[in-house]
């Protein structure tokens, strides 16, 4: 069996074996290169038709690229999809150009999935992290129950949605489960390649930048890339110097960091 | 678990960031602070002290951790340019070049500095500190102890050490730091917030004080820079709206100060070392100063309209100044456009000081106190790496780093800005100096105490030594 094959059954696996002790389940779709790889490892798992919900957070300052390839997948693939906005929020203007960072995606992002699971009942999300792609996912499992007590359970500590720092997801009793913790980044889009995966075109060099990894516009900066096709971009990781873990989790502590610095009238 | 006796030595120091030595000689006089005005009665004196040049709490905090100066510890402020290109770096405990004073007590042997080199071989078994809430020890590094990094600290995961501190940090909810941003929608809320952070921080010192064994505690107050960032023109003005609450700020921090001070000496008793240290002081703001606006109107600073930051840096660019008053050539050899040869340095740093030397405020008076030249105050290999030139402002001209302004002069909406000549330190009145101390040069007391036999010379518990 080749690697990539041995990885797909691994997380097949754990996706059915989610769905068989969880019937509250959802999986989370940021639209993303990872969380479509997992959706596409969803529906092979059930032979073309995903049993569960799919939810996508929307902070309503996604991509319009991001929008337009969750709607077509939606219909080609026949979801149900679920969509998680802080209605609330949205309405009094939040967003990264009002008031912190930090807050926007703490109400946008975590509030909203919040919402989302408390709304549906949820008992179980299904997530596409990665173990290679953040220090503190490096002891991460593939099902990672949520203590309700407060718990420092380092072996079985959750992971950080998004990375988010300082606030955390409030402790909801929920089990988290990564199907595809055990895939790199070189892994993914090799998979992609294989499978002739649709992915959204952001990832692509356009005038000699592309993104690495999406979100919201407003905090997505690109990369300086040549890559124009998935053979170019794998080609481009296994040669790169930074890895996408460096570059994203220090991105976004620069821009805090920058952040409270101008707070204080630096910079 | 180690057990305390009477004879031990412990050092507790209180670091209140941004506490002016005039305005709480004032506030002892004026009685704000009874207890204070007790503890310096009881054997404790009260001094002027000249911060870190530039006078930021990164550097500040940085030497007197190191007990170095920025030449030897690298650090000259919360921002610099990565090597060879304008991309902005933020400098972190990662970057500290000298080791901090509680790596050299707790016979840490990685990094090392002219301090290391004196007392790492006299200190005779690790001692262990808890360091709390310092800026400029992010990210948390192991060391012998309990370290809580403070500002510009991001991640509460990556701010402690050891991560068994983590749940019951969790447990009060600590917050790293106040969220500044706030202060600009709603001032009154804000000033709220502050007390809540204050509760947080003396909560957790308390907690870290009778809980855990140590032989120093080191824990900072940061909310009282903010205090002063948007409140100082509340600190003698009781007609402002918020003169009340500042005060009661300082009564707060005065309390808190006597609890811990009674503890210590409760438990410890005289053999015990108390100091208290701020890291600058504060001043009110006439006017903020743009130093790259006035280096672009002077044809020194020539920017691009796009670009981030330093990117904008054109080729024609001789100098730039990164916050608050540093000054950089813009050296040939050292930057991706850069235009300025060895043979042109002297005479060009002439002509900047002369002009930026020259800047008047509204009534003409002058705007800039001193102009360093980096030989002047930085020593060791770091200094390489120095600004050129670091002016010092007078009170009330506040330098700023900006590249995006119209104008010389501006207003925000700090009321208050740091000041290098007006920190303080609180310190046993057998220290003595013979000058106004600095702040690099305390450290050394507390190496000092914790050795056999005081060397060189009797500074310590000799009644009256000679400060450097």
């Amino acid at each position: 069996m080749d690697h990539l094959t041995r990885l797909e059954n691994k997380s097949i696996y754990i996706i059915r074996e989610a769905y068989y002790q969880f019937k509250d389940i959802a999986m989370l779709w940021s639209v993303g290169k990872d969380s479509t790889t997992l959706l596409w490892l969803c529906r092979k798992a059930f032979f073309g038709h995903v049993p569960f919900p799919i939810i996508h957070i929307d902070t309503s300052y996604k991509f319009p690229e991001m929008y337009r390839f969750r709607d077509e997948r939606a219909k080609e693939w026949n979801l149900r999809l679920l969509i998680g906005r802080n209605e609330g929020k949205l309405e009094e203007g939040m967003g990264p150009g009002q008031g912190s960072k930090l807050d926007c995606c703490n109400e946008l992002k975590t509030n909203a999935l919040k919402m989302v699971i408390k709304k549906y009942n949820l008992k179980a999300i299904l997530l596409g992290i990665r173990r290679d792609e953040h220090g503190i996912r490096a002891k991460e499992r593939y099902f990672s129950p949520r203590d309700s007590q407060f718990k420092w359970d380092y072996e079985n500590q959750p992971a950080e949605l998004w990375d988010q720092y300082q606030s955390m997801v409030e402790e909801e009793e929920h089990f988290r489960i990564h199907p595809i913790l055990h895939f790199t980044e070189l892994d993914v889009w090799s998979y992609v390649k294989r499978e002739g995966l649709p992915i959204v075109p952001l990832y692509f060099s356009k005038e000699g930048k592309r993104f690495r990894s999406i979100g919201c516009v407003p905090c997505c900066s690109p990369i300086d890339s040549n890559a124009q096709t998935i053979d170019e971009i794998v080609e481009e990781i296994r040669t790169s110097k930074t890895s996408e873990r460096a570059g994203r989790a220090q991105d976004k502590e620069n821009i805090y960091t920058m952040q409270k610095l101008r707070a204080l009238g630096y910079m | 678990m180690k057990k305390f006796s009477e004879k031990e030595k412990k050092v507790l120091i209180v670091g209140i960031d941004g506490v002016p030595y005039s305005l709480l000689n004032a506030y002892i006089k004026k009685d704000v602070m009874p207890n204070l005005k007790k503890i310096l009665s009881q054997g404790f004196r009260l001094h002027q002290m000249n911060a870190s040049i530039p006078d930021i709490s990164s550097v500040s905090w940085t030497s007197f951790n190191t007990g170095v100066n920025p030449g030897e510890h690298g650090i000259y402020g919360f921002t610099d340019l990565k090597p060879d290109s304008y991309s902005l770096s933020f400098p972190n405990l990662g970057d500290v070049k000298a080791p901090p004073f509680w790596d050299i007590l707790g016979k840490k042997n990685r990094k090392t500095s002219t301090l290391f080199q004196t007392y790492y071989p006299r200190i005779a078994h690790p001692y262990r500190s808890i360091i709390f809430n310092v800026p400029h020890t992010y990210p948390a590094s192991s060391m012998n102890g309990i370290l809580i990094s403070g500002f510009v600290a991001i991640d509460l995961k990556k701010a402690i050490f050891p991560e068994s501190v983590y749940p019951y940090l969790r447990s009060i909810n600590y917050l790293i730091d106040v969220e500044a941003e706030k202060a600009r929608e709603d001032k009154g809320t804000f000033m709220q917030n502050l007390f809540e952070c204050l509760e947080i921080r003396k909560k957790a010192i308390s907690h870290f004080f009778e809980e855990e064994s140590w032989d120093l505690l080191f824990a900072c107050i940061t909310e009282s820079d903010r205090l002063h960032h948007f409140f100082f023109d509340a600190s003698e003005d009781e007609e402002n709206p918020y003169y009340e609450s500042f005060l009661r700020f300082y009564v707060e921090l005065d309390k808190f100060v006597k609890d811990l001070y009674d503890q210590f000496i409760q438990r410890w008793g005289e053999e015990g070392f108390f100091m208290i240290l701020s890291d600058h002081g504060f001043a009110p703001v006439k006017k903020e100063v743009y130093l790259n606006r006035f280096l672009e109107e002077k044809g020194f600073l020539v920017l691009k309209k796009d670009g981030n930051f330093y990117e904008r840096i054109e080729e024609g660019t001789k100098a730039f100044d990164m916050d608050p008053g540093r000054i950089y050539l813009h050296d040939q050899d050292r930057y991706p456009r850069g235009a300025v040869t060895k043979e042109e340095r002297l005479n060009l740093l002439k002509e900047i000081k002369e002009a930026i030397g020259s800047l008047k405020g509204d009534s003409g008076e002058k705007v800039i106190e001193k102009i360093y030249e980096k030989e002047e105050i930085y020593h060791g290999p770091y200094s390489l790496v120095a600004p050129d030139l670091v002016c010092l402002p007078k009170d009330g001209y506040d330098l700023k780093g900006s590249l995006e302004k119209k104008e010389i002069f501006g207003q925000n909406i700090f009321t208050g800005m740091h000041t290098w000549h007006d920190a303080f330190c609180l310190l046993p009145e057998k220290i003595t100096f013979s000058e106004k101390p600095f702040i690099q040069n305390l450290t050394e007391y507390i190496l000092q105490y914790f050795t056999p036999s005081p060397f060189p010379s009797p500074r310590w518990g000799e009644g009256g030594g000679e400060g450097k």
